[in-house]
């Protein structure tokens, strides 16, 4: 059976909320994101992109381009809680719901009779009402098609691929919509002429490998908009993590044990909010250097507590002699299936 | 030293002592035996430092002496000679030889010198046990003992010697393990004497030793201070060569046990009757297809009907029903299988009671007499 997969992507969410709450800023180039010099922005309105601004810049990059780019804060509980509406309204309509993020989600309404359009103009049209903000949509045959279908018309847009126009669609498309390929594969690419799928389509399953190892494989069905890949409702969480990046990189050990004193709170508290009822795998503790590199120490059998976080940071601040950018603290949750019974024991006092 | 011994008589004394080596290779000396040939008798002696034993075979003693060997090797080689009659000659300079019929052994052996004797103590306290009533009570709590390095004080078994609490009483002996999960505790009423209260607790390698040699004879007398404990265990001076009491001495485990009383729930809530036997071997059946990602079998109660369940999503699932009497509210728990077979095992009555309460609280099983086992459930959530 043909399947009807719809992606739903909000348009520039973090910044399009800021706007509505600060209508004052609707027709500024508006950046959401840590205010420091040093931090990179985590999103932007279409205003900014228009100076060529995108998320993931760093600030001070992003204001050389445009002098007047007013970054606000992040407020991710605001952004929670319109999440939490979104999904709310995407969840009347079907059960298979896949949320990528925040802002963005499949659904598989292929068993609904419905015209599969006039459902996703009802839900944007809802989402509209309910939050203020608009969102984009693709209607396609699989979750790869969809995807690009939401972005081919946004902003507050709609587009619908039928499964008879996918051939002609695809050998158009250039390479770099497909899911999976990057600035890497793509100049790769580049390199043996390969623009678009229908270039792409030309070579072997076994080329693809050759190139790109076990993703030339999936490459082959990618690039005709082939895509099998079923709806996942219910991701499972594999860690729960905190982090953060400093305005000065910190030179100490002593300095680094501060912050992993704070950070510690942080995740605690970020534990206790998400409810985990699971069983908790390991601490992990991750150190961004001044170079940019990064390093990882875990350990199974510490107990959650600050002093196991700080045994962690000596051993990863010991690997490199360079001061420390980023510190992040978290766990590795077990594996759901572990965690479905649990041994009791005594508690003896003595 | 030289000495004539029938080949069983010296191979059973072997058998007794040659689990009691030390590991330590800087130690060479803690792998072998020392034989001493005096009088009318051979003994043999092994130790590991914490643990040592001594027991004594009748032989043929031409010349008097004594020198260590190799016990594993020594053993083995003794067990296999052709003939029963063995000749066993030791040379200055510590070669030993061994002829049996046809065959000859020359084996290096260290001077007795190097050997570190067997302790001594002042034993603060001493009782006397009948052998098979110790057997039957360690093997009904053994089981229940922690392997866990890290919870060392409950790598043992915990004796505890009381006095009659009032003058019409009785004293007894209560002995404990327990791996944090499940505690298995038996009583046994016997004479203790006014201010010889006492505790003990008895290291997992011992318990395993004591076990295997106390049923060899009727009584074995203990004997222990804060540090140490000695046993010796009466053997039957017949056939198998053995003369007088085999010797136990080992260290005890420095610590406190933990307040074990608080974890026996003090009420009973539900209890049924089960047939030993029937339990068990339905427990067994219903955990074929558990797994060790899945080990835990559900119990549900009922109106007069027990059912066990099992299930791994790998593999299956199994369901066993079992009538019993009961006429309580409907109540389901699970736990590992293994906990629950364990004391199963190792009583020998027909019939017995498991007491539960819910999915959360612990099962209980008891027996008329003294016995109970404590069991945490497995929880799902």
């Amino acid at each position: 059976m043909e399947r009807q997969i719809m992606h739903v992507d909000m348009d520039c969410f973090y910044a399009a909320i800021e706007a509505r709450d600060n209508p004052s800023l609707r027709r500024e180039p508006i950046a959401v994101g840590s205010r420091s010099s040093r931090g990179v922005l985590t999103t932007c309105n279409y205003e900014a992109r228009k100076y060529g601004i995108h998320s993931a810049m760093p600030n001070f990059i992003a204001v050389r381009k445009c002098p007047h780019l007013v970054i606000l804060p992040v407020r991710f509980d605001v952004y929670r809680f319109e999440s939490k509406r979104i999904r709310s309204i995407l969840n009347q309509y079907t059960n298979l719901v896949e949320p990528l993020s925040l802002d963005e989600a499949y659904l598989d309404i292929s068993s609904d009779k419905r015209n599969a359009v006039s459902i996703a103009n009802d839900i944007r049209r809802q989402i509209r009402r309910v939050t203020g903000l608009t969102a984009s949509a693709g209607v396609a045959p699989n979750k790869m098609l969809a995807k690009i279908a939401s972005d081919w018309k946004k902003p507050n847009g709609l587009f619908h691929l039928a499964a008879d126009e996918i051939s002609e669609f695809m050998s158009s498309l250039p390479v770099s919509k497909i899911w999976g390929i990057g600035k890497k594969a793509e100049e790769k690419l580049l390199a043996k002429n390969i623009r678009t799928c229908g270039d792409l389509q030309s070579y072997s399953s076994l080329e693809l490998t050759h190139l790109f190892g076990k993703f030339g494989g999936e490459l082959y069905d990618l690039c005709r908009g082939i895509d099998h890949r079923p709806l996942v409702s219910n991701r499972v969480r594999k860690s729960i993590s905190v982090e953060r990046t400093f305005s000065t990189n910190l030179e100490s050990l002593e300095a680094c044990a501060e912050k992993v004193q704070s950070l510690f709170l942080e995740l605690e508290e970020e534990l206790f909010r998400l409810k985990v009822d699971r069983k908790i795998a390991k601490l992990f503790l991750k150190l961004k250097f001044s170079d940019f590199t990064k390093t990882t120490v875990e350990r199974v059998g510490l107990a959650i507590k600050e002093s196991s976080a700080q045994t962690l940071l000596r051993e990863a601040f010991g690997r490199k002699a360079l001061p420390i950018r980023l510190i992040g603290i978290g766990v590795r949750l077990a594996t759901y299936h572990a965690s479905q019974s649990q041994q009791l024991e005594f508690e003896f006092q003595n | 030293m030289k000495f004539k011994i029938h080949r069983d008589h010296f191979s059973n004394g072997l058998q007794q002592v040659l689990n009691v080596v030390g590991s330590k290779a800087s130690m060479p000396i803690l792998s072998n035996v020392l034989i001493e040939a005096n009088g009318e008798t051979l003994s043999l002696t092994t130790t590991n430092l914490d643990l040592g034993i001594c027991t004594r075979i009748k032989a043929n003693v031409e010349e008097e002496g004594a020198i260590t060997l190799p016990v594993k090797r020594l053993a083995t080689i003794i067990k296999e000679l052709p003939n029963s009659d063995v000749k066993v000659e030791a040379s200055p300079n510590n070669q030993v030889k061994i002829t049996s019929g046809g065959s000859l052994f020359k084996i290096m052996g260290i001077s007795r010198d190097e050997f570190p004797a067997l302790p001594e103590f002042s034993d603060d306290r001493s009782f006397t046990i009948e052998q098979a009533n110790l057997a039957n009570m360690l093997k009904s709590v053994s089981y229940a003992q922690s392997s866990d390095e890290t919870r060392y004080m409950l790598n043992g078994v915990y004796f505890t010697f009381s006095e009659p609490e009032d003058s019409n009483g009785s004293g007894k002996l209560s002995l404990v393990a327990t791996d944090g999960r499940r505690l298995a505790k038996i009583d046994y009423e016997m004479e203790v004497g006014e201010g010889l209260s006492g505790s003990l607790i008895l290291p997992a390698k011992t318990v395993s030793e004591l076990t295997r040699l106390i049923d060899k004879g009727e009584n074995l007398k203990i004997a222990f201070n804060d540090r140490r404990v000695a046993f010796q265990i009466h053997t039957k001076d017949e056939a198998d060569g053995f003369v007088g009491d085999i010797l136990l001495v080992s260290k005890v485990v420095e610590g406190n046990y933990p307040n074990y009383q608080q974890v026996i729930p003090k009420e009973t809530h539900q209890r049924i009757k089960v047939e030993r036997e029937l339990f068990l071997q339905s427990i067994h059946r219903a955990a074929l297809v558990a797994t060790d990602k899945s080990n835990s079998v559900k119990i549900q109660i009922s109106n007069n009907l027990m059912e066990l369940s099992a299930s791994s999503p790998d593999f299956g699932e199994s369901h066993e029903s079992l009538a019993i009497d009961y006429s309580g509210p409907d109540l389901q728990v699970a736990f590992n299988p293994a906990f629950l077979m364990d004391p199963l095992k190792a009583l020998s009555k027909d019939e017995i009671f498991f007491e539960l309460k819910d999915e959360v609280s612990p099962g209980v099983f008891k027996t008329l007499e003294s016995f109970l086992c404590v069991i945490m459930p497995v929880r799902y959530t």
